[in-house]
């Protein structure tokens, strides 16, 4: 019976033929199947797209892992987070520093001060034995000549409806005689070791107002605001770090175009330039000057000591002769712009940030939008070629999607959630790493309040939490507990200060001494008010939500009595910490690898708005901060950050919770690859390097056929 | 017959037009702005979304907004708002991406459908016929999008092979049979899933199709003359329970827009539900509006087509129509 037969043999066949095709597809163990470019194929998942792909002007995480692959900048981070000359072979900090010389003031033995007698007095203490250290870092010393600045101080003022708003006040300062000196090494206290020799108020009370005219008549109360900002825009003293970068030789550009001193100095200029609108502005703005002393050295001088402002040189260098006025020209013409566009146009117009050329270890192909951007090795890289051929990052918004790819062998790395961890590390098909990241959270509390302000009332708040139940119950493991303001995996954290004992007993006698007694309701007391605080956080972030529930449970368990509430982040912002009207958060930090914590602990910067919002305020860690940020050398840097960190773990201003741990997943058949001289290859299994980054070695890593047994 | 035709035609060309304005009328009344005049975009200046809302006659009266919308799509200028690309355009190569999808479900269906709905009526009550119909309304019950992860987890875990997508992500450099066979593989996951729930209820269709005319009586004179049973089947039943199975090919055709929204969305597929469903939400007032004239166009044409197949395979309405006529 024909019709019966066709009814079942349909079926059949087309089941048949679309399920022979399983046969011809590559499964995670054999990826290569018909299609060998996959093992020189590395394929990574992001849930966005990128933005903009402009070193100077990304702000987004995409964008970010785009832009350091195809550019590179002068310097990097190496293993152990120190400097690497990448764009720049060596480099060299020095200082200039200026001293006025100012004529009412006196020498210690009554001499009037001019600059030549400063010299000579000077030069006279440096022969000195007493002085040897000094006279070792003193290149040399010479006067300057007065001369005449003019410049605009901003000031508060009121309009005509009585609202204050600001203005620009234009003045003239006749800078006076100034010695400068040159000094090999950077030194903070170089002004304060003179001291003996020029005199103990040499640095006090200088006349500014004898040296300062203004343009035009203005009250007493705007001179007074422009005198306040005198000795900071005109420093009696002033320290001008200098960094000369010597450029490598022969680094091209994908486009061919060799890199020199010119694009160092454009890229500068191009982030300084308001209407680019960079948000790297602020790195730079310590910059002085960026002078091109030839192609291949640049001078870098700063206007006062800063040390993490090195940092910001890890950023891309931008080709400028594709960026330049005259390109920008050419793009407008080509792409046939109205004036009304030709006014508007800038950097942030230009093509080039969606076909960016730079000079990285990989060269920009093509950007489909929310579909993946196509990265190639760039063969003339001046280190090598990496191994892999090709880079994409797909754009996949779904996370299930993208742990499926991933363990289809369609992606080659997936960053698991929390609860996955265990499961991923118990299965062998995959490598997994965890480590820390920068981040780290905490309870902060607010020392402006009474309750809060003594440093053992905060301890014992502490030690009535067990860090450890955060750990277990909230991150599965993945977490370490911190006791400091630095990230753990930087050397600027001391690991030998100890944890906060967990102790609910010991904190509840603590408090007793404190004379926090229990009353009959079973929560602490002491003259008729009860222990009793509100903790906050933001909504939309489930642990520390938990957080909260799981203090204030301990805290019960020793008669504190702690109300929580959450709020949408930006009321939680805008009423509670910017104002600082709270009186304890639940919050986390994500740090950068600089030592530099002004913004976050200074007392200076507990105002609205700022970022010490828990009015931290002590005038040995302010003292501890500053030296930090002026140190240049890293030793002493290093002393004076675990003092910080011991110092502030002492006052607990904030419970420091746990650093969360990020796993990352890793296809197993992507190792390292070492190149022998006779041309084999050797296999080694990737490790992360010891501030946790698994892809350091990135340009060595490649996929095999098999899994290695490494 | 032609006259049938014809007038049928023009009725349908009259619905249309109302569909049109319909449908311009609800997505323009219902609340929500074109992302790129959202207010609520920080990124956009005043003066851009002011720009921009002239450009798009988002300010113009809704009449004339209907009528800048049939001129454009008539002249084959329509853009989208969203990337200011042809909007007819999108839709094609969004369709050659949904077509095979909806070929090879709509084959399945149709294949699996009749043999083992027919398998069912024959044994009625029998074990094969209660395992089919508990397994028919379990896959009714169980919505397809929760069946669907479950297969994603399951066939990624078992056999390490992708299944999301058009094809493998970076297979571009494999040669052609390969690439062919990964795109014939990224079918079946997916088809298969949105060809469950149509296959449940046409098989059971096609039960009770078949049990009714079995129990006919030129069924039962069939067998009496002697006839072999699988004859008596094949031939003297399944023709007439074919019937009205014929009638609802045509109602397959607007399937083609809307019918896999879901299942587009779980395996990203670039197809046209998801254009659709994209277009909703960022307020593609052009994508939208011409997906849902396409779907409209579709929808009467399936109906047209059916009327008229009806007529040509069933003689009794033809007569009827000649008797009208």
């Amino acid at each position: 019976m024909r019709v019966k037969r066709w009814l079942l043999l349909a079926p059949l066949l087309l089941t048949i033929l679309l399920l022979q095709s399983y046969f011809w597809v590559p499964t995670y163990e054999k990826q290569a199947t018909g299609n060998p470019a996959r093992l020189v194929t590395y394929i990574e998942a992001s849930s966005g797209d990128a933005k903009i792909l402009n070193p100077i002007l990304n702000a987004d995480t995409a964008s970010s892992g785009i832009v350091s692959l195809t550019f590179e900048g002068l310097l990097d981070l190496d293993e152990n987070l120190n400097f690497r000359g990448r764009l720049a072979t060596d480099w060299m900090i020095s200082e200039k520093a200026y001293l006025f010389a100012s004529p009412s003031n006196r020498l210690p033995d009554g001499a009037e001060i001019t600059g030549t007698r400063v010299v000579e007095r000077i030069r006279a203490a440096l022969q000195d034995e007493a002085f040897a250290a000094l006279a070792d870092n003193v290149r040399s010393v010479t006067v300057l000549p007065p001369v005449s600045r003019t410049t605009t101080v901003s000031v508060q003022t009121q309009d005509a409806d009585g609202n204050p708003t600001r203005r620009k006040v234009e003045v003239t300062f006749d800078v006076p005689e100034r010695v400068a000196f040159s000094l090999h090494r950077v030194d903070q206290d170089f002004f304060q070791r003179l001291l003996p020799v020029i005199g103990d108020r040499y640095l006090e009370n200088f006349p500014y107002e004898r040296y300062l005219t203004f343009a035009e008549e203005v009250s007493p109360e705007i001179k007074a605001q422009v005198f306040a900002q005198l000795p900071e825009l005109f420093p009696v003293a002033e320290h001008n770090p200098v960094i000369d970068f010597n450029l490598r030789k022969g680094v091209r550009f994908h486009d061919g175009h060799e890199f020199d001193a010119g694009d160092v100095k454009f890229t500068y200029d191009a982030i300084m330039n308001p209407g680019n609108l960079s948000p790297r502005t602020s790195d730079f703005e310590p910059i002085k000057a960026v002078e091109i002393i030839d192609a291949q050295t640049v001078r870098v001088v700063y206007k006062r000591l800063f040390s993490p402002a090195i940092n910001a040189w890890t950023m891309g260098i931008l080709p400028e002769h594709l960026l330049n006025a005259e390109a920008m020209q050419r793009e407008m013409d080509d792409r046939g712009l109205s004036d009304a566009a030709r006014k508007a146009f800038g950097m942030r117009d230009s093509q080039f940030n969606r076909s960016p050329i730079g000079s990285g270890r990989f060269r920009f192909v093509e950007w489909h939008s929310d579909e993946y951007i196509h990265l190639q090795r760039n063969d003339d890289y001046w280190e090598g070629p990496p191994e892999y051929q090709d880079y994409y990052m797909r754009i996949v918004p779904d996370l299930l999607t993208q742990e499926m790819e991933f363990r289809s062998g369609a992606v080659d790395y997936y960053g698991t959630q929390p609860h996955q961890v265990a499961r991923y590390k118990e299965d062998d098909t995959y490598q997994s790493f965890s480590s820390l990241g920068f981040g780290y959270s905490y309870i902060g509390y607010n020392n402006r309040r009474p309750l809060f302000a003594d440093p053992e009332v905060r301890r014992a708040l502490g030690m009535a939490i067990n860090v450890e139940d955060f750990l277990r119950y909230l991150l599965y493991g993945e977490g370490e507990h911190i006791t400091g303001p630095y990230p753990p995996n930087t050397q600027w954290y001391d690991q030998t200060v100890e944890p906060l004992p967990y102790d609910p007993d010991a904190a509840q006698s603590l408090l007793e001494t404190k004379g926090w007694r229990l009353n009959a309701d079973g929560w602490l007391e002491k003259d008729g008010t009860v222990f009793e605080f509100n903790l906050i956080t933001n909504s939309g972030n489930p642990i520390r939500k938990n957080i909260m529930t799981i203090a204030q449970n301990a805290w019960k368990k020793i008669g504190v009595k702690c109300n929580t509430q959450y709020f949408e982040w930006a009321v939680f912002l805008k009423d509670f910490v910017n104002t600082a009207d709270f009186d304890a958060v639940v919050l986390g930090w994500s740090m950068g690898v600089d030592p530099d914590l002004y913004q976050l602990w200074h007392s200076s910067q507990a105002g609205p708005q700022q970022l010490n919002f828990i009015g931290y305020n002590n005038s040995h860690a302010d003292d501890l901060i500053v030296r930090i940020r002026q140190e240049y050398d890293q030793d002493v840097q290093r002393a004076l950050t675990h003092a910080l960190h011991r110092l502030i773990a002492e006052e607990q201003p904030y419970t420091f919770l746990y650093a969360p741990l990020g796993t990352r997943v890793l296809d197993k058949k992507i190792v390292l690859v070492h190149r022998n001289e006779d041309g084999s290859e050797r296999y080694e299994k990737i490790y992360p390097i010891p501030s946790g980054d698994i892809t350091f070695h990135f340009h060595q890593w490649r996929k095999l056929e098999f899994t290695p047994s490494l | 017959m032609q006259a049938f035709i014809l007038r049928n035609v023009v009725q349908r060309l009259v619905l249309v037009f109302i569909v049109s304005i319909l449908a311009h009328s609800v997505i323009h009344l219902a609340p929500g702005e074109p992302s790129e005049v959202d207010p609520a975009n920080p990124r956009m200046k005043p003066e851009d979304v002011a720009k921009i809302r002239e450009a798009f006659h988002l300010d113009a009266p809704l009449y004339m907004q209907y009528a800048y919308w049939v001129r454009d799509l008539a002249s084959g200028e329509l853009k989208s708002f969203k990337d200011s690309q042809p909007v007819l355009g999108k839709i094609w190569r969004r369709f050659l991406n949904s077509l095979p999808l909806f070929i090879c479900a709509t084959l399945l269906v149709w294949t699996l459908a009749f043999p083992t709905g027919i398998q069912a009526a024959i044994h009625r009550g029998a074990v094969y016929d209660r395992t089919t119909t508990f397994a028919a309304y379990t896959l009714i019950s169980v919505p397809g999008f929760f069946l669907s992860y479950i297969v994603i987890l399951w066939v990624v875990d078992l056999f390490g092979v992708p299944v999301i997508g058009l094809k493998t992500f970076g297979m571009d450099m494999a040669p052609p049979l390969f690439q062919t066979m990964d795109r014939v593989w990224h079918l079946v996951i997916p088809s298969l899933m949105s060809a469950l729930g149509g296959m449940a209820i046409l098989s059971r269709y096609v039960r009770s199709q078949m049990l009714e005319v079995v129990g006919q009586d030129y069924v039962r004179t069939a067998r009496a003359k002697g006839a072999e049973e699988t004859v008596v089947i094949y031939r003297h039943a399944l023709r007439n329970a074919l019937l009205p199975f014929v009638t609802m090919f045509g109602f397959l055709l607007p399937g083609l827009i809307g019918g896999s929204v879901i299942f587009e969305q779980i395996f990203a597929w670039p197809g046209l539900g998801r254009l659709g469903y994209e277009a909703i939400l960022a307020r593609d007032f052009p994508v939208i509006l011409t997906l849902n004239f396409i779907a409209a166009v579709l929808t009467l044409a399936g109906t047209l087509l059916s009327d008229i197949l009806y007529a040509v395979v069933d003689p009794r309405i033809r007569t009827g129509l000649q008797g009208d006529g």
